[in-house]
């Protein structure tokens, strides 16, 4: 019996980790799992990755335009390089975000080669 | 005429729009008009303030010689100076002199026969027949002129009337004893004739009472007729003792006359050392109480105005004394001036030393080489004031710095301020004409011209001018067809460049005026442009400039001067003008995205870009914009 409770005691302890570890490890990989987006190539032709999806880390830079229930159009600088590069955040993806908080977002290249946000989380 | 007027508002935005081009004025004003309105008066004034100066400057002539009235002043006594060109031929004719061994012995001859004639020298009969024969000698010399001969038959002839009157005096002394001899005989026969009468008195009583009486009766008659006789004698003696008397008298007076008024010429005519000459001899002839001047009132009143003195023989010797001394001093004066190189002053004071002592000898104690150097100084005044008269601008400041080298208190800066004021103003009055004349102000145009031409005749901006109005008349008729040709062609270059002409033959035009200022707003403004982009680019500021001529591209991208701006400048703005083009490329294909990506990276090259912070927000809207619809359908 004691040896019993002592494997429930451990098991009350050890799974709720686990379960957050599991929690956070198939958050991340489901960001992870896309390809970063061709910068350079990107920026030479928009148009050639319309509907592709992408994950970008980036800090922000300004917010160049904002409108109530539609989003923002943020300038972002790209991690790693000193690009900066227009996203649009739609309404309801997160609540607040702030110049120079960094993010990792989840993209996909719309109509006119916008960079439509996803998701985001910061890093 | 009328075309002309009518294209007052058109030629004024015209000038307005070259000048805003030039960023010389940002925008029209009226005020150079309105300014020049007062130019004619200011020009004109400074046209005589010119000629003032110059009058001043480069009259060579002394402040106390007046050609004008013809008088030299000096010590408040008038000479009459002659005519300017005559004096100033004498003048010359002295500078290019030089002292001869003749002139020094001919003052010498003429110190001896000064002191010769001294109060305190011999004054014996003898002695003055010497000095009298000596003025024979002067007269050799070419430098008397023959005046010593004049004072010798003054001489000569005053001692003849005295030995004249010697002999008159003779006569009227023999007179005067026959006077005596027939008034004695005249009294005799009186007091016979009484005493015969008495006699007959005394026998008539006595006759009557004898009746014997005709013997006495005779004798009685006899003697009434020789008184007659002799009164008659006695009468016609004293009629002749009174003819010579009163000729006598005519005679002496007479020889004093002439030598008074030969003393009284010789001073007029600055013969002081024949004056003084001439009074030695008058007074050795003549006695102390003969001293007055009875004649030459009116020349020596007019030699010495306002003078209430009674003029004598002395105070003409004190006059020649007086001159000859302060030719002496002038003399001194001048070659004093002349060694401290104050050339001008030596040459004005020569001057009037030269007109005083023009027949004195004392003018030798200037030399030859410093007589050389005044009369190049001379000259080059009188050059130069003719030159300022004529109003010739670009030769008085040549011939100044000539005049300049010569006498080096000469105020040759003077000169070329007034020089350069004089040119500026007739300038001014030329560009105020030009401005009446884009007015259609015509009347005030050519009185602004008239202004111009008086201030400065050979001003080239006159020529200038005339030529341009000219060219406008002619331009005029064939402005419309060069109008539509351009026009069609596009070239707005080519309009703009012949805006002036175009806009003379134009302006009455209600159709094509419109479009012509249209024309020339949008050129002007590219000329704006392109000029303030070169101004950044020498502020190395080439993304800027590129700006602008972006800007200046939109106006018209064919404009010659702005694309050949741009092609200087893209090498230096390479990547900035790759991400700016990308960014057209990109909005032209719809892809605002890409194209506010490009400007983001623009934007990153040059932060303050103007075209950037525009492209941004423009394709950001866009981009929301298309958005909004996708959100709604």
């Amino acid at each position: 019996m004691p040896v019993s409770k002592n494997i429930i005691y451990s098991l009350t302890c050890i799974l709720p980790l686990l379960l957050v570890t599991l929690f956070a490890a198939c958050g991340r990989g489901s960001f992870s799992d896309e390809e970063p987006l061709p910068i350079e190539n990107y920026v030479k032709k928009p148009g050639d990755f319309l509907g592709n999806s992408y994950v970008l880390r980036a800090q922000i830079d300004e917010q160049i335009k904002w409108e109530k229930g539609l989003g923002r159009v943020l300038a972002v600088v790209i991690e790693g390089s000193d690009i900066r590069l227009p996203i649009f955040v739609p309404e309801g993806v997160t609540d607040n975000l702030h110049v120079g908080q960094r993010y990792e977002m989840q993209i996909t290249i719309e109509k006119g080669g916008l960079i439509y946000v996803e998701a985001l989380r910061k890093y | 005429m009328s075309k002309l007027c009518a294209s007052i508002s058109l030629s004024l935005l015209l000038a307005a729009v070259s000048l805003n081009a030039q960023g010389a004025a940002p925008s029209y004003s009226p005020q150079p008009a309105q300014a020049s309105v007062q130019m004619p008066t200011n020009g004109i004034f400074e046209s005589n303030s010119f000629l003032e100066m110059a009058n001043r400057v480069f009259d060579p002539s002394s402040d106390s010689m007046d050609f004008e009235n013809g008088s030299f002043e000096w010590k408040g006594k008038n000479f009459n100076l002659t005519e300017q060109r005559a004096f100033r031929s004498r003048f010359e004719r002295f500078l290019l002199a030089s002292p001869t061994e003749d002139e020094t012995l001919y003052a010498q001859l003429m110190d001896d026969i000064l002191e010769r004639l001294s109060v305190s020298n011999d004054n014996s009969d003898d002695a003055i027949l010497d000095t009298w024969e000596l003025l024979f000698r002067a007269t050799r010399f070419d430098l008397d002129g023959g005046n010593s001969t004049i004072v010798a038959n003054q001489v000569f002839n005053a001692w003849r009337i005295r030995k004249e009157s010697r002999g008159v005096t003779m006569t009227q002394r023999e007179l005067q004893q026959m006077r005596q001899y027939q008034q004695e005989i005249v009294a005799n026969r009186a007091l016979a004739l009484k005493n015969i009468q008495q006699q007959r008195i005394r026998e008539s009583s006595i006759a009557r009472r004898s009746s014997e009486s005709g013997q006495s009766d005779g004798e009685a008659v006899a003697l009434t007729s020789e008184a007659a006789f002799r009164m008659l004698d006695l009468a016609e003696t004293e009629a002749k003792i009174i003819a010579l008397e009163t000729q006598s008298a005519a005679t002496g007076l007479q020889a004093k006359l002439q030598f008074q008024s030969q003393i009284v010429s010789f001073i007029i005519q600055r013969r002081f050392q024949h004056a003084l000459v001439l009074a030695g001899f008058y007074q050795s002839i003549f006695k102390g109480s003969h001293q007055s001047l009875e004649v030459g009132k009116d020349q020596l009143q007019e030699l010495i105005p306002g003078s209430d003195l009674a003029f004598t023989v002395d105070s003409m010797t004190f006059i020649a004394r007086e001159a000859i001394n302060d030719v002496n001093q002038g003399v001194d004066a001048v070659n004093a001036a002349y060694s401290e190189n104050r050339n001008l002053i030596a040459l004005e004071r020569l001057q009037e030393v030269f007109f005083l002592g023009e027949y004195l000898t004392e003018l030798n104690k200037i030399p030859a080489e410093q007589r050389r150097h005044m009369l190049d100084l001379y000259r080059r005044l009188i050059e130069a004031g003719e030159l300022a008269d004529a109003k010739d601008y670009d030769g008085v400041p040549e011939l100044a710095g000539e005049i300049y080298k010569l006498a080096e208190d000469f105020p040759k800066n003077r000169v070329l301020s007034a020089v350069e004021t004089a040119k500026s103003m007739s300038d001014m009055a030329v560009f105020a004409a030009s401005q009446y004349r884009n007015l259609g102000d015509i009347d005030k145009a050519r009185a602004e011209l008239q202004t111009a031409i008086e201030i400065w005749p050979s001003n080239p901006a006159i020529r200038d001018f005339q030529q341009e109005t000219t060219k406008l008349a002619t331009a005029g008729s064939q402005g419309v067809q060069i109008f539509d040709d351009l026009y069609k062609r596009d070239d707005r270059r080519g309009i703009y460049e012949r805006r002036m002409d175009l806009g003379f033959a134009l302006a009455e035009d209600m159709q094509r005026r419109p479009l012509l200022m249209a024309v020339i707003e949008q050129v002007a403004r590219i000329d704006l442009l392109v000029a303030q982009s070169a101004e950044l680019v020498k502020q190395d500021e080439p993304y800027a400039a590129w700006e602008l001529l972006v800007e200046a591209s939109k106006i018209d991208p064919s404009d010659g001067p702005m694309n050949r701006a741009r092609a200087e400048l893209a090498p230096r703005v390479a990547n900035f003008v790759l991400q700016l083009d990308r960014a057209n490329r990109q909005s032209e294909d719809g892809h605002h995205a890409g194209a506010l990506a490009a400007y983001l990276m623009a934007q990153d090259i040059y932060p303050v870009s103007r075209l950037c912070r525009l492209g941004i927000a423009r394709e950001s809207e866009a981009l929301m914009s298309g958005l909004r619809s996708a959100l709604t359908e």
